[in-house]
């Protein structure tokens, strides 16, 4: 440490230089970890606010919400912990001066998916939807009446709920029946109590039932990844902090490399001296430790400050425990990247730095 | 046991091999007791360089034997070679050997860190008096001159407390003036510290300093002068006060 802290002081532009880089590269991971959370948020969000542990599906949907169909009758052969019915689709809906993409959620305001209401009223009377708080921000309120892209049905929206997105879309919650309406008009007032059609069965708790011929149970987790683009954006994204790391290892074994052959004399003199390559090595790691370390902690405090400055439009969404393990990765791979170095050092002999 | 710090037996090295055989250092053999200062001259490429490295553990040669401080060093690892260098050994190099980033106060402290029996504060303060670089000890070494760098360096290789002080060329990058007042003040502080000294130089001038005067030609090592030796320590550094000496710096 008192070797690597005095050269520091002594040499502050070209560690400067150097915590630079990490400095950028720790803001990029940050920044690209905080865009593959949100992005994965806009997907699962409305999932994963059931808190739900398995969700069935029919066998020959592979997995899709939007293939899979089943009679609300067959869903009720579902048994478990605590199930709930769940039909989606996705329209666009326009207030009249706003118009957004939304997925329209059919389901029973007895069961567990029934969202809190946060502002406004639960639905009640025919065609009511809770709102997704996102559609707050993109101009809508309570009370505004909804024309829909598929359909001359009207919505009315009496309350809103928060953390309600699916597939990117902010979500609306209606009552069953009323969805039976949207989808498929006319037929829809023909259907006898059962006859409904639903996406999925949603099961909180419970494990080893039966499962219905026809049906398929899967993992919550395992529904989510099958969601459309899901499973292909987190790899994209976290591919490309995984090459982050990579690189900074490689940056930073490259800027001491050439600053460790700088030095190669003089390492070469305090070896003479009877000074241990240990010695020496220690130093050059405990500097990349100090140097990583600033870095990214700079880097983490620019990402929380630029983070406060995004417009809600950029899906961004800190996990902080994720961060501090991906700035722990990043110190460690920057005293990786210092090995190239120790190696040097261990190789250098003092008799060519003194005779040379 | 013997006074002699440093012992070379029929000390032999080559490089190479069969037709490209060089031999740098033909049998050599020499003693170097506490307090005595010897010179080793000779054009470069002679072998002189060589021999110091030899007689410093920093390399092993073909044949004969190396005592430092009564161990034999010829046949141990590169590890424990490096701690005989640490606790006996104090180099002197031609281009000063001082780390860039330290203070010359911090340049002491570095040993201080990876070695214990070093000078006491007070021992330390003593020599860099009589070195003259008492008002130097916050400056880094790219702050001071050639001169004041040598003796920094004098500095740094005695405050291990070596008993063998090896210095190659220390001279090399100073005028005259500079050069005379240098070896006068390495010589009476390897001389006080009751070091063995080397110096290996190619000025002639410098051996009025040393006690002993060797020769090398061609990888032979021949002495050339011998001082009388009942001459005083103190006489011998009387001519060399070092405030007379720095005069004009």
């Amino acid at each position: 440490m008192f070797l690597a802290w005095r050269e520091i002081k002594q040499n502050k532009l070209r560690f400067a230089l150097i915590t630079a880089v990490l400095l950028l590269v720790s803001f990029l991971v940050f920044f690209l970890s905080g865009l593959a959370s949100g992005l994965a948020g806009l997907n699962r969000e409305a999932v994963d606010k059931w808190q739900s542990d398995t969700i069935y599906l029919t066998e020959e949907s592979d997995k899709s919400l939007n293939q899979s169909m089943m009679t609300a009758e067959k869903a009720d052969e579902v048994e478990g912990g605590e199930t709930a019915v769940l039909a989606e689709m996705n329209l666009i809906a326009d207030n009249g001066e706003a118009k957004n993409g939304v997925a329209l959620f059919g389901i029973r305001p007895d069961e567990f998916i029934m969202p809190k209401v946060t502002e406004g009223k639960p639905f009640k009377d025919e065609n009511e939807v809770i709102a997704s708080d996102y559609l707050r921000d993109e101009g809508f309120s309570v009370g505004d009446e909804l024309s829909l892209s598929s359909t001359d049905e009207k919505l009315t929206i009496t309350g809103f709920t928060d953390k309600s997105r699916f597939n990117a879309a902010p979500v609306l919650f209606m009552d069953l029946p009323d969805f039976q309406k949207i989808k498929f008009g006319q037929a829809a007032e023909q259907m006898e109590e059962g006859e409904e059609t639903v996406n999925a069965v949603v099961v909180k708790g419970g494990s080893g039932e039966q499962v219905p011929d026809e049906l398929e149970k899967i993992e919550t987790e395992t529904f989510i990844k099958n969601l459309p683009g899901y499973t292909e954006q987190n790899l994209t994204l976290t591919l490309m902090i995984y090459f982050l790391f990579a690189i900074s290892a490689a940056v930073v074994a490259i800027f001491l490399y050439v600053l460790t052959v700088q030095k190669i004399g003089m390492f070469g003199v305090m070896k003479a001296q009877g000074i241990s390559s240990g010695y020496l090595a220690w130093s050059v790691i405990a500097q990349t430790f100090i140097l990583a370390l600033i870095g990214v902690l700079i880097g983490f405090g620019l990402t929380i400050g630029v983070g406060q400055f995004l417009p809600n439009a950029v899906p961004v969404t800190f996990d902080y425990g994720l961060m501090a393990v991906y700035g722990a990765v990043l110190v460690a791979v920057a005293v990786l990247g210092a090995l190239v170095s120790v190696w040097t050092i261990v190789k250098i002999d003092p008799l060519e730095a003194i005779s040379g | 046991m013997t006074d002699h710090v440093l012992q070379l037996k029929e000390v032999t090295k080559t490089f190479g091999s069969g037709r490209t055989e060089v031999q740098a250092l033909k049998e050599t053999t020499l003693e170097v007791a506490r307090g005595e200062v010897i010179a080793i001259i000779g054009p470069s490429g002679s072998g002189k360089s060589t021999l110091l490295t030899i007689a410093g553990g920093l390399q092993t040669p073909s044949g004969g034997e190396v005592h430092i401080a009564g161990e034999r060093i010829t046949d141990l690892n590169e590890k424990r070679r490096s701690r005989v260098r640490l606790d006996h050994v104090g180099f002197i190099l031609q281009a000063s050997n001082l780390v860039p980033f330290l203070t010359v106060s911090e340049q002491l402290r570095l040993l201080d860190k990876v070695k214990k029996g070093n000078m006491s504060a007070a021992e330390r303060d003593g020599l860099f008096e009589e070195l003259g670089i008492e008002e130097l000890t916050g400056k880094y070494p790219g702050d001071l001159s050639g001169g004041e760098r040598q003796r920094v360096a004098i500095a740094k290789a005695l405050y291990s407390n070596p008993s063998l002080l090896l210095a190659d060329e220390p001279t090399a990058s100073l005028d005259s003036d500079r050069a005379f007042e240098v070896m006068g003040l390495l010589k009476s502080a390897a001389v006080k510290k009751d070091a063995a000294t080397i110096v290996v130089t190619h000025d002639t001038r410098l051996t009025d300093y040393v006690d002993k005067v060797y020769k090398m030609v061609d990888g032979t090592l021949r002495l050339e002068e011998e001082k009388e030796a009942e001459r005083l320590p103190d006489e011998r550094t009387e001519f060399l006060e070092p405030e007379e000496e720095r005069d004009g710096v």
